[in-house]
This record gives structure tokens, C-alpha cells and sequence, in this order.
């Protein structure tokens, strides 16, 4: 397989320069809030921006001075950017034959349709064949699931996953949610005001995070405070609001620590484990994920399943105790 | 004219009367043209006072109408032919007109000033040829004018009152004295007017010796 | 005032307006019978008239579209030091008076002029012809093509350009199969509205180009001519430029709904939907 190489490309935005270098070989997605720049990125090696300095190559073949249309590069926009005034068929035959794509890709019974009669999902489809019928030697994909309502989301999130394993050529994609990067790639990148902040696989990003920053983005609750070392080899923080919790990292002074949302227990009364960091708060929100619940009281959310909500009657205004170990935190 | 210093005529006038008309009354409104189009109007109901024209014809159609007075001769007029000061064309006499690629600018056919173009080359029989190079039917003498003081025409058919108006740009050629039409411009006054005492006034004063004196000065003949 | 009232003044304001604008058209079918407009169109006068319009507005047409489509899409998908100043330049003939276009066309092409002295070494001279008539014509005709053109452009999606670019279209196949057939509605409505006033034009063409039977004299100019000479050719002649732009009428109410379908920011007649 082919690797998308990108070295110390650079990109005047709006209010910062983007600097990244990175080599892409297989699924890798960049995440990062939005206006740090990633569809810029995506731009600039499908050839749509010239980059102000650094180069961009596949293997060997130079990219970073080719216009657009010789590059072979499939990118799906977010909006998809279908032709309205061809059919599907015609829309994806637009960059080369379309062979049986619309089979893999699930649509060939539209192939005679017009984009405006699909759905989101279905015109994520058309603009994925679209750009694979060009053979492409990379494939970009601008916030695929963002523009798809939820359910649609995870069922498009588990076909694309599949489809891009089937393909033998670097997958540069680019979102803002973490999960979703973290379902599609091997490796995430995160982006944020142009630089990249850390790279690796999800589970590394989440066991830990290089800063505050990456760990927030990867879903985790950042509570500030002061760090201590104690006693008994741990350290002990005090948060801003008093409460002292305990962190098998070493520490002192000013620091963040990470604590994960699913390594958060939630109960109604007082865990008799004393080695627990626990938060007494009344809950704030009760949110419904599908399976999976967030419940917000004090500075955390936790995320436990429906079936414990229902049997501890959870809801907002309630008295609750959150608990989690020490070794389930992180010193950033 | 100090009677009509309290009234404001609409007067209609042919095109060649652009500049002389105002020195003889400045307080009058006025719509030059071809006095065909300014009869056409007049036959339409246009609000005009007076009526002056660069034959005879047209004020004598309204009149049979109805729709003016009696009409006066007030002036005559001669047809001469012009030419671009720097005359590209090398015309000298009426018959040069029919060499070939000669560009002869005259007025639309009904215009006084055209149709007595015609009558000119008719007598001269040089119709045929001179109208092979004609380029153009203006809708007044000026227009014509215009053309051949800008160069554009190599030759035009106006009045010598014309001529005069833009002496520096343009040279003379007068047509053989047989052949020339006899212009005589009447004016009448239009029935529908309300300021019927003083278009009257505006009429008689065309006779009187300081309306001719400026028509003479300004190159307009004698009207016997 | 009260509800009403102020329904029965809109009303009024609304029936005057529309009257006032049909009459003239009602008028001009009234005063003869159908049968004497249709015989006057066997009036070589009318005929030769027709024939000179259609020819000048039909090449003038084709010039406007040929020289003003690229010249429209430029100015409405790049920005570059100046664009103001030449978004400006293009719409200047929309707004001078035709006489002044017709001075300004002689001084420019005439025998004496600053371009025509050239062309009259060269054996070229363009006054009392019939190819004055057409640059007359393309000349006050072009800025309501070129604005509509560039309302069009700048409403179509600049991504959809990107895309074709990123699956291997270059330049000019991307403006022909996906920049140009969405478009094509507001360029048909700018086809209309410049063939339009292309018929219509009077003043730089008797200016520029003179006014001779056959040659150069269009329906306008004849109309003129014949106006006090006879007055039902005049209104035949009427009678066609009317049917004409009905038609021409037509085709710019569909190629506005056309555009409309195809892109997702809404057209106004007189292109004013300039997003940047």
C-alpha cells in the first residue's frame, strides 16, 4: 500500500498558520474543533489550495505543484457537491467507469435518480462512489457522518468502516467527533489551531492524552486543581471546589486530571469502598445515548447503562454519589 | 417680440430654424425637427402653439384639416450641398456625387429638406446614380448635417442656412441655379391653441423687419 | 387608515399601474383590424425592416454571448485588483443614454475615429453599414447579458466546480458539463432581456449606423420613418416588435425558473444576488 506523505505543509488561515507533517498509510483521521483547519488540509492535497511552503507526495510521485485534475485524489466534500443535473449513474460515472461500485457501495437500485430525490445517507453513497470511480491513488472523506442524522449515522459509521478496509490506498478523513474517528481509523491525529498535537492509535490517545486538550476532545472529564503527594504513594488534588481526590500518578502543584466518563460509577448512596474518589452532587442531566446514559453531577459526567438508570431511578435534582478509582485517573 | 414676453408659445419648428428662431423670440418653447414628424405630432394632438415649417405643403395639409390657420410664408431658404472641410471624396460639383463609393447622406423621404433633394437630382437627372449612393435617410437636416461635419459622409444635401451654422467644418457647393427647388417655409398657427392672440402675434412678428433682418443675417433669402 | 381603506388603495394603485402599462400594447392592435396589419406585412418597407432586425440582433447576439460568457464567468468567479472597476465598465452602456452610446461609437469607429482611422487604412469603414448596426446593437445589448450571466455564475455552488477539478475535469470540461448547464437558466434570461433591448435600440444605431432601407434601417428606425408617411405600417411593424417581446417575455420567465431549480440561492431579474 501506498503512503500519503505531507511535510511541513503550510497553510495561511483565518487567524494561524496550519504546520503538519504526516504520513498516511491506511485510515488515519484528523480531529479537531472547527476552524482548525482540516478541510484545509484535505484541500490543499486534493490540489484545490496551493500550499504556502512544504510538499505533498504519494510514495514517490511529487503532488504538491500538480493541479487538481492531475492528482489522483477522491475527495468527498461534506456537502457531498453532487452534480444536480445528472442522475446517480451519471454522477458517479463522471470520474470514471463505474464498474460494479454501486453495488458495493449499496445503490445501485438509484442509479437513475436525481441527487435531490436522496436521502443524506444515499448521497454520502453517490459522492463515495463518485470519487472511487476515479481510481484514486488517495481517498479523502471531509466530515463523513457529520451531516447525517443519528440513526443513520451509526449504521453509515459500521458500512464505511467495512468498505474502507476494503480498499488498498491511504484514507485521510477528517471530523470533529472523536468516536467517529475513533470507529473509522487506525490512527488519529488531533488538530488543533494548525498544529498537531498528538498522534496515535484511539486507545492511546484515551490511556493518555498529551494535554488537556486531547483528553476533553477524547471525551474525558478535566478537573482542575492542586496535586500533593501523600502519605501512602498516591497523590492527593484538590479541586476547586474542595473536593480531594486521590491519583495513582505522581504529581504536584497546578495540574488537570483526566477521568473517562465510563469509569465513573453512580449510585444513590455512599459507596462503602473508602478507597474510592467519590463527588457528592445532585445530578444535573440525564441524557439518553441509546444504550448508554450520560449523567452529569458536579464537575463530571458519567456514563452508565440504561438498565442501572432505571433500576437507581436516576434523574436530574437528585442527591447522587460518582465514584471512580484512583488508578482510573490521569495526571495531564 | 416684447408681446409675447408674458406668454410661453409652444412653437413646432423645422430643424434648420435651431439657431435663428431663439434671437428672434427667446421666450418661447421650442421643438426642432423634420416638420413632418412635428405635422405628424400636431395631426396626434400634440400641445403645440405655432407651427413653422420648411415648406409650404405640410402647413397647407394641416390647414385643409383643420387643424391650423391659414398658413404664412415667412422665408425662403436655398438647398446647397456640403462637404467635410478636408473633402475625402474630392467633390467639387453635384454630378461628382455619382462616382462610385461616393457616401451621399440625405433626408428620409416626407422631410421637407429630402424631398426636395429629390426634386434637385430629378431636374438634374442624376437620381438614379446619386441615389446608388445614398447611405442613409435622416430624420432631419441636422442629423445630416451632423454626418458630414463629422466626416462620416462624404457628401450631404442641406440648406445653406445649415451650412453656415458650422462654417469651419464644412465647404459649400452650390447647385446650379436651374435646378434649384423653390424653399419657401411657412408657418400657421395650430387650431387647438390656447394663446391664440399671441401665437398670432408670433406669426405677423415673422414678417415684421426684425424678424427678417435676423433671417437674412442668418442666411435665410428674402420671402418674395 | 383602516384596513379597508388601505386594501382599496392598493388595490386601485395596483389596477392604474397594470392599466397604464397594457394600454399602449391594447391600443396598438385596436386601432386597425387584424387583417390590414397582417396585408402590411407584405410592405416591402416592413419586410425589409424585419429582415435587417433579425440578421443585426441575431449576430449581435451571437457576439455578446460569445466575447461576454467568458468574460462573466471571469468576473463572477475570481476576484483580482480592479474587478469593481470592471464589473463597472460592463454595465456602463445599461446606463448611458443610446444617443451618447451612438457619439461615443463614432468617435471610436467612425472614418475620423480612434479605432475606425485605423480600420479605414485598412480598407474598413464601419458607419451606414450593416455590421454597424450589429456592434450598435451588441453594444447597448451586452451589460444585460453580462450581469445577468454573472448573477448566474456566482449563484451556482463553487464546489460542485471543485469536485468535477478533484475527479480529473480540467478547466474547460468542468465550465461546459457542470458551470455551464447550471447555469443555463440565468443565461437564457439574459439572452432575452439583451435580445430585447437589442431590437428595440434606436439611438446609436441611426447615430452610428444611419438609417437606409435594407440596409440598415431596423424596425425601430422604420417605424420612425414611417410614421407620418403611413401610420398602419407603423403599427404593424409595432404590432410584431410587441408579439416579439411577449415571446422574448416567455423565455425569461423560464429560464429564471430554470435557474431557480438548480441552485439554491434565489435569482432576481436584474442580477442582484452578488454574494461576495
Amino acid at each position: 500500500m501506498a503512503t500519503l506523505h505531507l511535510d511541513n505543509v503550510t497553510l495561511p488561515l483565518r487567524s494561524f498558520a496550519l504546520e503538519l507533517t504526516l504520513a498516511v498509510r491506511g485510515t488515519v483521521a484528523l480531529v479537531g474543533p472547527s476552524g482548525a483547519g482540516k478541510t484545509s488540509v484535505l484541500h490543499a492535497v486534493a490540489g484545490l489550495r496551493r500550499v504556502a511552503a512544504g510538499r505533498i507526495a504519494v510514495d514517490n510521485a511529487e503532488w504538491t505543484n500538480l493541479l487538481p485534475e492531475q492528482r489522483a485524489a477522491g475527495l468527498v466534500f461534506q456537502d457531498y457537491a453532487l452534480f444536480p443535473h445528472m442522475t446517480v449513474r451519471q454522477n458517479v460515472e463522471y470520474g470514471g467507469a463505474a464498474g460494479d461500485l454501486l453495488e458495493r457501495v449499496g445503490i445501485a437500485h438509484l442509479a437513475n435518480e436525481r441527487p435531490a430525490k436522496l436521502s443524506g445517507g444515499e448521497r454520502q453513497r453517490v459522492a463515495l462512489a463518485r470519487a472511487l470511480a476515479r481510481r484514486p491513488d488517495v481517498l479523502l472523506l471531509d466530515e463523513p457522518l457529520a451531516a447525517l442524522d443519528a440513526h443513520t449515522r451509526s449504521q453509515v459509521r459500521g458500512e464505511l468502516h467495512e468498505l474502507l478496509g476494503t480498499l488498498e490506498i491511504p484514507v485521510l478523513l477528517v471530523t470533529h467527533d472523536f468516536e467517529d474517528a475513533a470507529a473509522l481509523a487506525a490512527q488519529v491525529g488531533v488538530l488543533v489551531e494548525g498544529k498537531l498535537r498528538q498522534l496515535g492509535t484511539p486507545a492511546e490517545l484515551v490511556a493518555a492524552p498529551a494535554d488537556a486538550f486531547v483528553a476533553s476532545f477524547t471525551g474525558a472529564n478535566v478537573l482542575a486543581g492542586w496535586a500533593a503527594p501523600s502519605r501512602n504513594g498516591s497523590t492527593r488534588v484538590r479541586l476547586a471546589d474542595g473536593t480531594t481526590i486521590a491519583t495513582a500518578d505522581r504529581a504536584h502543584g497546578e495540574v488537570a486530571i483526566a477521568v473517562y466518563p465510563w469509569e465513573i460509577t453512580v449510585a444513590t448512596s455512599p459507596p462503602h469502598d473508602s478507597a474510592l474518589n467519590v463527588i457528592h452532587a445532585p445530578i444535573r442531566s440525564v441524557v439518553e445515548l441509546g444504550p448508554r446514559v450520560r449523567v452529569t453531577l458536579g464537575p463530571v459526567s458519567a456514563e452508565v447503562t440504561a438498565e442501572s438508570v432505571a433500576r437507581l431511578g436516576l434523574h436530574p435534582g437528585q442527591d447522587a454519589y460518582a465514584s471512580f478509582k484512583a488508578t482510573g485517573t490521569r495526571v495531564l | 417680440m416684447r408681446l409675447l414676453a408674458a406668454v410661453h408659445l409652444t412653437v413646432f419648428a423645422a430643424a434648420s430654424l435651431t439657431n435663428v428662431f431663439p434671437k428672434i423670440a427667446a421666450s418661447a418653447s421650442y421643438s426642432f425637427g423634420g416638420s413632418n414628424m412635428l405635422a405628424a405630432q400636431i395631426e396626434q394632438g400634440a400641445p403645440a402653439d405655432v407651427f413653422a415649417s420648411a415648406d409650404t405643403k405640410l402647413p397647407a395639409q394641416l390647414h385643409a384639416r383643420g387643424l391650423c390657420g391659414t398658413p404664412v410664408v415667412f422665408t425662403r431658404n436655398a438647398l446647397v450641398i456640403v462637404v467635410p472641410r478636408s473633402n475625402p471624396a474630392r467633390i467639387h460639383t453635384v454630378s461628382d456625387l455619382t462616382r462610385r463609393g461616393v457616401k451621399v447622406d440625405v433626408a428620409a423621404a416626407g422631410v421637407p429638406v429630402g424631398d426636395y433633394t429629390t426634386k434637385v437630382l430629378h431636374t438634374l437627372r442624376l437620381l438614379t446614380a446619386v441615389t446608388k449612393n445614398i447611405v442613409s435617410r435622416e430624420t432631419d437636416v441636422r442629423s445630416v448635417l451632423s454626418k458630414v461635419a463629422l466626416g462620416e459622409a462624404d457628401a450631404g444635401f442641406v440648406y445653406a442656412t445649415d451650412a453656415k451654422t458650422v462654417a469651419g467644418k464644412v465647404t459649400l457647393i452650390t447647385l446650379p441655379g436651374r435646378a434649384q427647388p423653390d424653399v419657401r417655409y411657412a408657418a400657421c398657427v395650430v387650431s387647438t391653441t390656447r394663446h391664440g392672440g399671441a401665437a398670432k402675434a408670433f406669426v405677423t412678428a415673422l414678417l415684421g423687419s426684425s424678424a427678417q433682418a435676423k433671417l437674412r443675417a442668418a442666411g435665410f433669402l428674402s420671402r418674395r | 387608515m383602516t384596513r379597508l381603506a388601505a386594501v382599496i388603495a392598493v388595490g386601485a394603485a395596483s389596477f392604474v399601474a397594470l392599466a397604464f402599462l397594457l394600454l399602449p400594447i391594447v391600443a396598438i392592435f385596436a386601432r386597425t383590424s387584424p387583417a390590414h396589419l397582417v396585408h402590411q406585412l407584405s410592405n416591402p418597407v416592413v419586410r425589409d425592416a424585419f429582415v435587417v432586425s433579425l440578421k443585426t440582433s441575431a449576430v449581435a447576439q451571437v457576439l455578446i454571448i460569445l466575447f461576454g460568457t467568458p468574460a462573466a464567468y471571469l468576473l463572477a468567479s475570481r476576484r483580482f485588483p480592479g474587478h469593481a472597476l470592471a464589473v463597472t465598465l460592463v454595465e456602463l452602456p445599461l446606463v448611458l443614454p443610446p444617443a451618447v452610446a451612438g457619439i461615443g461609437l463614432l468617435a471610436a469607429f467612425g472614418r475620423f475615429g480612434l479605432l475606425g482611422s485605423s480600420l479605414h487604412t485598412l480598407g474598413v469603414t464601419l458607419p451606414f453599414t450593416q455590421a454597424a448596426v450589429t456592434i450598435a446593437v451588441a453594444y447597448v445589448a451586452s451589460p444585460l447579458y453580462v450581469r445577468q450571466a454573472i448573477a448566474a455564475f456566482e449563484a451556482t455552488d463553487p464546489s460542485l466546480a471543485a469536485a468535477s477539478r478533484t475527479l480529473g475535469a480540467g478547466p474547460v470540461r468542468t465550465f461546459f458539463r457542470v458551470v455551464l448547464p447550471l447555469a443555463r437558466g440565468g443565461l437564457i434570461a439574459g439572452l432575452a432581456l439583451s435580445f430585447a433591448r437589442g431590437l428595440g435600440e434606436f439611438g446609436a444605431t441611426i447615430m452610428f449606423a444611419g438609417s437606409l432601407q435594407r440596409v440598415t434601417q431596423t424596425l425601430p428606425l422604420a417605424i420612425y420613418a414611417e410614421f407620418d408617411q403611413n401610420f398602419s405600417a407603423t403599427l404593424a411593424m409595432s404590432g410584431v416588435l410587441v408579439l416579439v417581446s411577449v415571446l422574448l417575455l416567455l423565455a425569461l420567465r423560464i429560464g429564471l425558473t430554470w435557474q431557480r431549480s438548480t441552485s439554491t440561492t434565489s435569482l432576481s431579474l436584474f442580477g442582484l444576488s452578488h454574494s461576495n
